[in-house]
């Protein structure tokens, strides 16, 4: 669609949900600002449409890993700000472990040196 | 920024002057128009937008190339739907759901309403009443009918702007081919099957043996005349903008 990913379409719906976790286990943001910090953090190389994160924020906040609340900042705009929950913090635990493997084996495949976990 | 001269609004001919906030609104009405949002993901979107023209105005844009930009960056409402049907599907339903159940409850009433009526003009002027069936005087039940809808629309409706039902041509065309339809099979269908000239009066007179196939011969009648091109209707046109203030998000001066 309007997508122009350098990830292809199955690898960033994968990737999404640890990375919005991992954003939100440093703090408390809203969606302009996530989507400004994924561009920032991967150099423009994991590029999401606008549109594709609300409905992945929202889904997160209904299976309970975030929570949403309302709120005006200085300027007196309100953004809807996400933070994680405890379940969302456990749940990142668990895809770290399992990216952190799916990483390690593909780093002694290509004989890069792996990250430990 | 290089290139900017060729934004395709500079290339257009725009000579009234660009009014930001109108162009917003504008952007808001479209996005109220499709059918998957909540109101709070129309104001969770309408902030994200306003961030993205803060931001494009800050790099020195002006208001209508900032305004064209985030725009195109958020993508089109239909887009932005599509996505979010994905993720709403059962909101979407039971929004559906509460839709269809209103349209059957206030088509009963229309119905019972629209016999009462009949009943007594045929007491009153048989002459005339005999005329309507003839003729299908359909555009009676039409007007109740839509009478009806745009009441009950406006009584959910809480928007501060009202968007009209059938918001856009193509909804309008398709909506009023089920109107036609529905109207024209029940002239055929209800009243002539309950009419007064051979209605409650020959069913009675029937023996007990005719009573069975001819109840089961009206209800199947009744629920392929009224209750399935209702189900159409309300399923395919519920309203949309339920709730929506548009003081909700911080204005841009």
């Amino acid at each position: 669609m309007y997508k122009t990913a350098m990830l292809t379409k199955d690898l960033v719906a994968a990737s999404s949900k640890p990375l919005l976790l991992s954003i939100l286990a440093g703090g408390e943001s809203y969606g302009y600002e996530i989507m400004q910090k994924v561009r920032e953090l991967s150099g423009g190389q994991i590029e999401w449409s606008d549109g594709m994160l609300y409905p992945v924020l929202h889904r997160l906040e209904r299976d309970g890993l975030i929570k949403s609340e309302w709120k005006a900042a200085v300027t007196g705009r309100e953004r809807k700000y996400y933070f994680i929950s405890s379940g969302g913090r456990r749940a990142l635990k668990t895809e770290r472990r399992q990216w952190l493997a799916v990483h390690n084996s593909l780093c002694k495949l290509w004989k890069i040196e792996p990250v430990s976990s | 920024m290089a290139g900017r001269s060729q934004l395709p609004v500079q290339i257009m001919e725009n000579r009234t002057r660009f009014e930001l906030n109108t162009a917003i609104e504008n952007w808001r009405n479209q996005l109220a128009a499709q059918p998957n949002f909540a109101p709070d993901d129309r104001r969770e979107l309408e902030a994200h937008l306003r961030d993205a023209i803060t931001e494009f105005q800050q790099r020195g844009l002006n208001d209508e190339e900032s305004f064209w930009l985030a725009g195109r960056r958020i993508g089109q409402p239909q887009q932005l739907s599509d996505e979010f049907e994905k993720a709403n599907s059962t909101r979407v339903w039971r929004e559906r759901m509460f839709w269809l159940a209103l349209g059957i409850i206030s088509w009963q009433l229309t119905l019972i309403l629209t016999t009462v009526a009949k009943i007594m003009l045929n007491y009153l002027t048989p002459g005339l009443h005999r005329f309507y069936q003839r003729s299908g005087f359909w555009f009676v039940d039409a007007a109740i009918l839509i009478i009806g809808i745009i009441l009950a629309r406006g009584w959910f409706v809480r928007s501060t702007k009202p968007i009209w039902f059938f918001a856009n041509r193509f909804r309008l065309v398709l909506s009023m081919t089920v109107l036609i339809i529905l109207l024209a099979s029940t002239q055929v269908g209800i009243v002539r099957q309950i009419s007064l000239n051979r209605g409650y009066d020959s069913v009675v007179r029937m023996g007990l043996g005719a009573w069975v196939p001819n109840l089961l011969h009206l209800t199947l009648g009744y629920l392929e005349y009224s209750v399935a091109p209702l189900i159409l209707l309300m399923l395919f046109f519920p309203p949309q903008n339920r709730g929506y203030s548009k003081l909700d998000c911080g204005h841009i001066e």
